[in-house]
């Protein structure tokens, strides 16, 4: 066979079986990304950022080998407090690895809690630029946990690291409605009970974040209720006070002691856990009957008047006022 | 060389598949001879390096385990993605010329081998070569991830321990680390990297049976690798490209990348293994039906290039 005729033969060969495969390729593409097997695509923006060699690289299937590198030039931006710089890189990271949750939660955490705490205490800064950068900086690493649990539904850690982050006294502050934050915190606790892998300890936060919203005591108190009864592990200081505090609502009226002495056991201790919540100002829990009843147990034990803690002046308010006023 | 009648007219004695396991053999031991196990030992240093180079990390240590496993996952994965590759096209590329330059090429062609035996020898050959270093390199990953499981498994636990959690968060967090440890999915991606090397391998053959040089072969079928990356875009461009609004040109241009260039996105299933994810055998198995339809095909279609060629 002639040289011409033999390449038109293999050419529509190769067609051929080009053609053959087409349909099926597709659709195995189309089911591994289904599964998500398969990286999204990355778009135009990534690519850039990630510079030619790397988009060969990644291309070739090695996206998290080269989220590994980003994840080191990161950290330098992050030790030489780019936060810019650490947000792009972040955002980078993510688009090469979406399902890597230590990506998600460290981009969030640096936004949120690093940079925001930076522009906290940069002094060199405007006060009003400051509290700009704070409130922005937490917007952000909101938002990117948000993304990260839209690309990770199932994901318990990102739904409890978001809970967190809305319920957080250093944070809360700079959302306009923090009781759509709780709720929204309660939310996001629950998810994380429902997904796979969660931890116990994230249904006595949703119950915390709960108690704080007005209009929600009553569904927060069958929560701490049901709670309580589940185990002693659940016995902790803050859910005792609120099964206290919750009853108290629910119940003004009632013997505050007697309730006291049963939920905590004894007195002392009832003394010791109320007065503690009393004090714990920043948080927002509710304080429903806790004077009434710390007044109340102070006169059974003994306590002259110098020493009551509902004499004592309360802890100064920290937050937003306080920090960006110089 | 003149065309070689005897090949053709001579009635070849033996079964074919003897014939290409012993061509085969000798490729293996051809290329063993040129010291390509010798990046055994960089390998071993990349995966030495993730396991005990402390890289800084952003995290604090109780959230440490998963990422460093991940580390030697992705790297280890990634140098064996680069081996395989480069191994398989650039020894692939040497077979035919240096079979032509030790005048090997004419004797086994002189004797009653048909060509086809001859070049699926040869690749069998170098599939072998690339399924051995794969092999070996997994073995040093398993070995290593399994050391660092281990580590980590104990400072994780230990540290957990002395912070109070309870029984079922310990146990939570055993888990983590085990899903992030050497499993089955991690095995399916060194699969796919296997199949991604031989296919590429299948193509360089094909190339080398109408190229002039092993620089040619080389260069082409590197390109042909990276251009593999963008043919899902293209068959994107195409299946889809009419709802965007593509012209023609765009789209019979998309076809032609689609129809000639193999995908080789379908065996990017590595970065999900990577990050933890199980791969399920009904996906490896189809990814091995596309990995073993592409390597016959190409076989087949440099026998038929190769059929009558002459030197």
């Amino acid at each position: 066979m002639n040289a011409p005729g033999k390449y038109a033969i293999v050419t529509a060969a190769i067609l051929g079986f080009g053609a053959a495969r087409l349909p099926y390729e597709a659709a195995l593409s189309k089911e591994l990304r289904d599964r998500n097997l398969f990286p999204v695509r990355l778009d135009i923006d990534t690519r850039e950022r990630i510079g030619q060699t790397f988009s060969a690289v990644s291309l070739g299937g090695l996206r998290t080998l080269v989220a590994t590198f980003l994840n080191l030039r990161a950290f330098t931006a992050f030790t030489e407090t780019r936060w810019d710089d650490v947000a792009e890189t972040f955002e980078t990271i993510v688009a090469l690895a979406p399902r890597t949750r230590y990506y998600w939660e460290t981009g969030s955490w640096h936004q949120a809690y690093n940079a925001a705490s930076y522009y906290v205490n940069d002094t060199k800064l405007p006060p009003v630029r400051r509290r700009y950068e704070w409130r922005n900086s937490i917007a952000k690493g909101r938002a990117f946990l948000e993304r990260g649990i839209r690309n990770n539904p199932n994901d318990w850690s990102l739904h409890n690291n978001l809970g967190f982050l809305l319920t957080d006294p250093n944070k809360f502050t700079s959302f306009r409605d923090i009781d759509a934050a709780f709720l929204e915190a309660a939310d996001h606790y629950a998810k994380a009970a429902a997904s796979p892998g969660a931890l116990d300890y994230v249904n006595r936060s949703r119950c915390y974040a709960l108690a704080r919203v007005a209009g929600h005591e009553a569904e927060a108190l069958d929560m701490a209720r049901r709670l309580y009864q589940e185990s002693r592990k659940n016995h902790t200081p803050t859910l005792l006070c609120l099964l206290f505090v919750l009853e108290s609502h629910e119940d003004p009226d009632g013997d505050s002691i007697a309730r006291a002495e049963r939920i905590f056991g004894s007195l002392e201790t009832a003394y010791e856990q109320l007065s503690m919540h009393w004090q714990r100002t920043r948080e927002r829990f509710p304080v429903h009957g806790v004077a009434q009843a710390l007044g109340a147990m102070e006169i059974r034990l003994g306590i002259p008047a110098a020493e009551s803690v509902i004499n004592q002046p309360l802890p100064a308010p920290v937050g937003p006022d306080t920090w960006f006023q110089q | 060389m003149n065309h070689t009648p005897s090949s053709s007219t001579a009635p070849a004695r033996g079964n074919h598949f003897g014939r290409i396991l012993v061509i085969a053999g000798h490729a293996f031991t051809q290329l063993v001879r040129m010291k390509v196990f010798y990046f055994m030992a960089v390998f071993a240093l990349i995966a030495i390096a993730s396991n005990f180079l402390s890289l800084p990390q952003h995290a604090g240590p109780e959230s440490m385990g998963a990422q460093v496993l991940n580390q030697i996952k992705s790297w280890s994965l990634g140098a064996m993605t680069l081996f395989s590759v480069v191994l398989s096209i650039v020894a692939t590329a040497l077979l035919l010329p240096k079979d032509i330059e030790d005048r090997t090429l004419y004797t086994i062609l002189a004797k009653p081998v048909p060509r086809f035996d001859y070049l699926a020898g040869k690749l069998l050959g170098v599939i072998l070569l690339v399924l051995v270093s794969l092999l070996m390199m997994d073995a040093l990953m398993v070995g290593a991830l399994q050391l660092r499981t281990s580590m980590v498994m104990s400072e994780q636990v230990g540290m957990v321990k002395s912070l109070g959690w309870g029984d079922d968060a310990i146990e939570s967090l055993k888990q983590e680390i085990r899903a992030n440890g050497s499993n089955w999915s991690l095995q399916g991606a060194v699969l796919a990297v296997f199949l991604r090397a031989a296919v590429m391998a299948a193509l360089a053959i094909l190339i080398s049976t109408f190229s002039t040089s092993t620089l040619f072969t080389t260069i082409v079928s590197f390109l042909m690798y990276f251009i593999g990356y963008f043919q899902a875009d293209a068959r994107d461009v195409y299946l889809h490209g009419g709802e965007a609004g593509q012209g023609a040109v765009a789209r019979i241009g998309s076809l032609l990348v689609s129809l000639v260039i193999p995908d080789f996105q379908l065996f990017n299933v590595i970065d999900a293994a990577i990050e933890g994810q199980a791969v399920p055998l009904v996906a490896m198995g189809k990814l091995c039906f596309v990995g073993i339809y592409y390597t016959l095909f190409y076989l087949f279609v440099s026998w038929f290039v190769f059929a009558d060629k002459e030197f």
